[in-house]
């Protein structure tokens, strides 16, 4: 029997009730994580990856907001979980970090003492033993001498430093999974490099399982081992990150991937999806990207699942189109 | 360490720009002729000429200045147009204790109700009881504290004295030397009166900054960590919210110590500066008048300097500045 | 080879600095450079290296310390405002925010109309059908004039500021991170039109960007800026192929890749450390502390910006060019 996934979200929805009616920013998403694995979710804005990955952790704070389907962390279910219990696992199991360094430290404390705090919170240890520990993660993360930098203030820090100290922070209880939340989307290129190389070191040490979510299909490329492609709050496609990068199946994952600049095509036209994304208050019925699909079919009016079209059988996609026309039809694209 | 040294520094020198600013006003105005009001109505060429002599009134104005600031400050000895023979400076020293023991009294009584009331109503959203303490302060801000003072004295002084409020001593003041209890009983309602308007105010102004707070992204962080909301209320969102709270509460100190307090000492009988500057100015007095303003713009200035030393304990970022 | 429509001259921009650290700071520090007519020049940095301001000295909206700008012949660097206005309307600036750079509380015919009102180009009523026939060129209908800018999403409101840009027949058009707040499908749309517009207009390009695979699909020639200086200009087809400066060839290796990509052969290179600030600029080359290269005279020395067959580049110890084959080069 195979190990049982670290965590495993089905049917995951997300409905806000606004002036207009309901709006559903998730839309039914499933999938898994497994040990050690590196799981990247893409999208653009307004797709929901972000939304998802909160609701699951209970950091949605908005009343209108309901939270229903299942998430299940090493077989306990989160969604419902009472406060208490959640504050448990969170920051100790499952660990977060986000894409604004300069706004998610509190302005007021030094680091140290944010990462104490973290520590504390958790485990029961002295506040000497724990400062301790906060300077050897510094130290870790690659903040050069960790012990007078953790009685600095978040201020003193550039954001790709900052973002450092996010991730010891986050490593601080071991978790076995990291939810990182567009990391290195503020940051300058050289520091993105930093700050990725960083966590996959990091996460190949510790063995944690990572989401990491961003609208890059660069990094998802650099750092994931399988790749979600959400639109419209579900999951368009899904499978390895080979697999989708190279041989993308939905046909917004082909425009998404035509749109990207690449070397040896300057001054050509990019492959462009026409229009815009949905709004919240467009219909929800039927493919969502059927209004700017040019392949869109008589049966795009029903939403299709989530399933294997092609000859891999985690390789997943939500699209009416044949298996076979569409090599073809990417070629019209491309 | 240098941050204290400057902040303190400069508090002096504002301090002494404005005392220059209201000497020029009060003793340079051209058309008064202080010697004219000193001497009395009705006094020869000679006796004016003498008092002029005497005060300094013909030299030239920066001594004029210095001669003031030397009555005022050193030998302490200026003296009342109006009363004559009555010193200023006694005069000050004797209505300040009674401005401070309202102000100060009533400051801790509407701190605890403002920031109580602001952190209860934030813990509270979402629920009645944010609604309801929001809608007590703003009744709390739009009450005038004179009509508060004179509802209040009417009941405990008058309708219900014989009864419930038998144990309501008569308006007035008890230095806290001679009687503390009954100094503390004579300014209970002053107190409240006074610290109702304040604290609704505090509690308001908190509430805003704090829910701004929990909409910040460390709050975000600090859920991720798995701290208890309480926690993240209480050390996180509050000490950032702090911040203007405490720079108004330095304003409110700073005028209320000042004399802004004048109606509620009116009203509960206090002989604090409110009144005493007010006196002052039905009479013209200006010797008086130019110590209490001094006097005012000492506790605002020094208010003031008090609350960017907080600002900097509160908010590092404020100490590179 | 195409005349030279603008032209820095060892432009220098120096900001006054408050506070604990008073003193001066030189966010571009002697950047010299040519656009030609009909090229899009990219510059790419990261943050605080000086692009956008320097952005902001090319088109006058700052004033520059020292150093002379020429466009189309005439020096515009030291010209006043009032002085300044003819030439406005031929230098255009395009921003990266397309959030806060239309003013919400205008029509978006008038905010595209503006332009042309302040320079009396026409009456009313040939403005109006100027307006529409922009507002058709960057893909909306006429009917959208009436809308407010809220109505519209952020790539289109970054099309509202180039048809705005466009209103007075501009030569050239300096674009400041026109893309990097749009999602990449939007972005594509936008530099598809923006590659549009030149092609119909001959217009001239000052792209300015932090994402080098966007500068590179748009530009000819591609100007690396580092701490206010540019440390080395070259094609774009042979910087990406081959880089000279250190610090160009870290920047390459770190866009992330697409998996499967063909690249050319590529060290990656992770630097160490942070940018340093402006504020305290290294001495030598700003970049030795963090260069793999570096030696004592990176220390000491100052590089210059050294041109050899239309390639530039500020470094001691340059990196080897690699020749590039026919086929890259046709790429």
């Amino acid at each position: 029997m195979p190990a049982a996934p670290l965590l495993e979200v089905d049917d995951l929805r997300v409905a806000f009730r606004t002036r207009d009616g309901v709006v559903n920013a998730v839309n039914g998403l499933s999938f898994t994580v497994g040990r050690g694995e590196v799981l990247g979710i893409v999208g653009e804005s307004g797709s929901g990856k972000s939304m998802a990955m909160y609701s699951m952790m209970g950091l949605l704070d908005n009343p209108n907001a309901t939270v229903t389907g299942s998430a299940r962390f090493e077989g306990t279910e989160l969604i419902g979980m009472p406060l208490p219990k959640l504050n448990r696992l969170r920051g100790s199991s499952i660990a977060m970090i986000f894409q604004d360094p300069m706004t998610a430290l509190t302005p007021v404390y030094t680091v140290g003492w944010q990462i104490v705090e973290q520590i504390r919170t958790h485990e029961k240890v002295s506040s000497q033993a724990a400062w301790k520990r906060a300077i050897a993660l510094l130290d870790e993360v690659g903040i050069p001498d960790a012990a007078r930098r953790a009685k600095s203030y978040p201020h003193e820090f550039s954001g790709g430093m900052r973002q450092r100290v996010m991730i010891a922070m986050s490593l601080a209880c071991h978790p076995s999974l990291l939810i990182a939340d567009e990391p290195t989307t503020a940051l300058d290129v050289t520091t993105q490099r930093q700050i990725l190389e960083l966590i996959r070191d990091l996460q190949a040490k510790y063995g944690s399982s990572v989401i990491m979510i961003t609208h890059d299909m660069g990094v998802i490329s650099e750092i994931a081992d399988r790749v979600i492609v959400m639109y419209a709050g579900r999951a368009v496609e899904l499978g390895g990150k080979s697999q989708v990068v190279r041989s993308p199946r939905h046909p917004y994952t082909w425009g998404l991937l035509g749109a990207i600049p690449r070397p040896g095509q300057r001054g050509q036209r990019l492959a462009t999806i026409p229009g815009l994304p949905p709004g919240p208050h467009d219909d929800q019925i039927g493919c969502p990207f059927r209004s700017r699909c040019r392949f869109a079919m008589d049966e795009c009016s029903e939403m299709p699942q989530l399933r294997a079209t092609g000859e891999a059988a985690d390789h997943l996609d939500a699209c009416w189109l044949s298996g076979d026309a569409r090599k073809s039809l990417r070629g019209e694209i491309a | 360490m240098l941050f204290v040294a400057k902040r303190l520094g400069s508090a002096l020198l504002v301090m002494f720009a404005i005392s220059i600013v209201v000497f020029l006003i009060f003793f340079a105005t051209p058309g008064v002729d202080p010697a004219a009001r000193l001497a009395g109505r009705g006094a020869s060429p000679e006796v004016l000429s003498q008092v002029r002599h005497a005060f300094g009134f013909d030299q030239p104005l920066p001594v004029r200045y210095v001669l003031m600031m030397d009555h005022l400050f050193v030998t302490r000895d200026l003296t009342s147009y109006v009363n004559i023979g009555d010193k200023v400076v006694p005069q000050i020293m004797q209505a300040a204790p009674v401005t401070l023991s309202l102000v100060l009294g009533a400051a801790v009584i509407w701190i605890v109700l403002g920031l109580g009331g602001g952190i209860l109503a934030t813990r509270f959203r979402g629920s009645v009881v944010d609604p309801i303490i929001m809608v007590i302060g703003i009744a709390a801000v739009s009450l005038p504290a004179y009509w508060v003072g004179e509802v209040v004295n009417l009941i405990t002084q008058d309708r219900l004295h014989d009864s419930v409020f038998s144990w309501v001593p008569p308006l007035g003041y008890v230095p806290f030397a001679q009687n503390p209890g009954q100094w503390a009983l004579h300014l209970l309602f002053p107190w409240l009166t006074l610290a109702l308007l304040y604290g609704g105010i505090y509690a308001r102004v908190l509430r805003a900054e704090l829910v701004t707070a929990m909409g910040e992204d460390y709050v975000r962080t600090g859920r991720a960590k798995g701290l208890s909301e309480r926690r993240i209320l209480w050390r996180h969102a509050l000490r950032g919210s702090l911040s203007p709270v405490v720079s108004l509460f330095g304003l409110d100190l700073g005028s209320l110590i000042g004399g802004a307090a004048l109606l509620t000492e009116v009203v509960f009988g206090l002989p604090g500066i409110g009144k005493l500057t007010w006196d002052s100015l039905q009479n013209l007095d200006l010797p008086v008048i130019m110590a209490c303003v001094l006097y005012a713009a000492f506790f605002v200035v020094a208010a003031n300097a008090i609350v960017d030393l907080l600002y900097a304990v509160i908010d590092p970022r404020v100490r590179r500045a | 080879m195409s005349e030279t429509i603008l032209r820095a001259d060892d432009v220098v921009k120096q900001f006054a600095l408050r506070g604990r650290h008073r003193g001066t700071i030189k966010a571009v520090d002697g950047v010299s450079l040519e656009v030609k007519a009909g090229e899009t020049l990219g510059i790419v940095g990261e943050s605080g290296c000086g692009k956008s301001t320097f952005g902001q000295c090319l088109t006058r909206l700052v004033d520059v310390t020292s150093g002379t700008i020429q466009f189309e012949g005439t020096d515009i660097s030291k010209l006043s405002r009032r002085q300044l206005r003819p030439v406005r309307s031929r230098l255009q600036m395009v921003f990266q925010d397309p959030y806060s750079s239309l003013n919400p509380r205008m029509r978006v015919g008038d905010i595209v109309a503006e332009p042309m009102r302040i320079h009396k180009t026409g009456d009313r009523r040939a403005i109006q059908a100027r307006v529409a026939d922009l507002l058709e060129r960057v893909g909306f209908d006429a009917s959208m004039a009436g809308r407010f800018p809220h109505e519209f999403s952020g790539g289109q409101r970054q099309r509202i500021g180039i048809a705005r840009a466009l209103a007075l027949n501009p030569s050239v058009l300096v674009a400041d991170e026109p893309v990097s707040a749009l999602d990449v499908s939007v972005q594509a749309q936008v530099l598809n039109l923006l590659a549009d517009l030149q092609d119909e207009f001959g217009l001239t390009y000052v792209f300015i960007a932090h994402d080098l695979g966007v500068v590179e699909h748009v530009s000819d020639r591609v100007a690396v800026m580092y701490l206010g200086e540019i440390v080395e200009l070259a094609d774009a087809e042979e910087l990406y192929a081959s880089p000279a400066h250190h610090y160009t060839a870290a920047l390459l290796s770190a866009i992330p890749q697409l998996d499967g990509e063909a690249e050319p052969e590529r060290e990656r290179i992770v630097l160490t450390g942070d940018v340093p600030s402006p504020a305290n600029k290294p001495s030598g080359c700003p970049f030795h502390p963090r260069c793999p290269a570096a030696t004592e005279i990176c220390r000491t020395e100052h590089p210059v910006l050294h041109e050899e067959g239309g390639r530039a580049v500020a470094c001691h110890h340059p990196l080897p060019l690699r020749v590039l084959s026919s086929a890259e080069r046709g790429a």
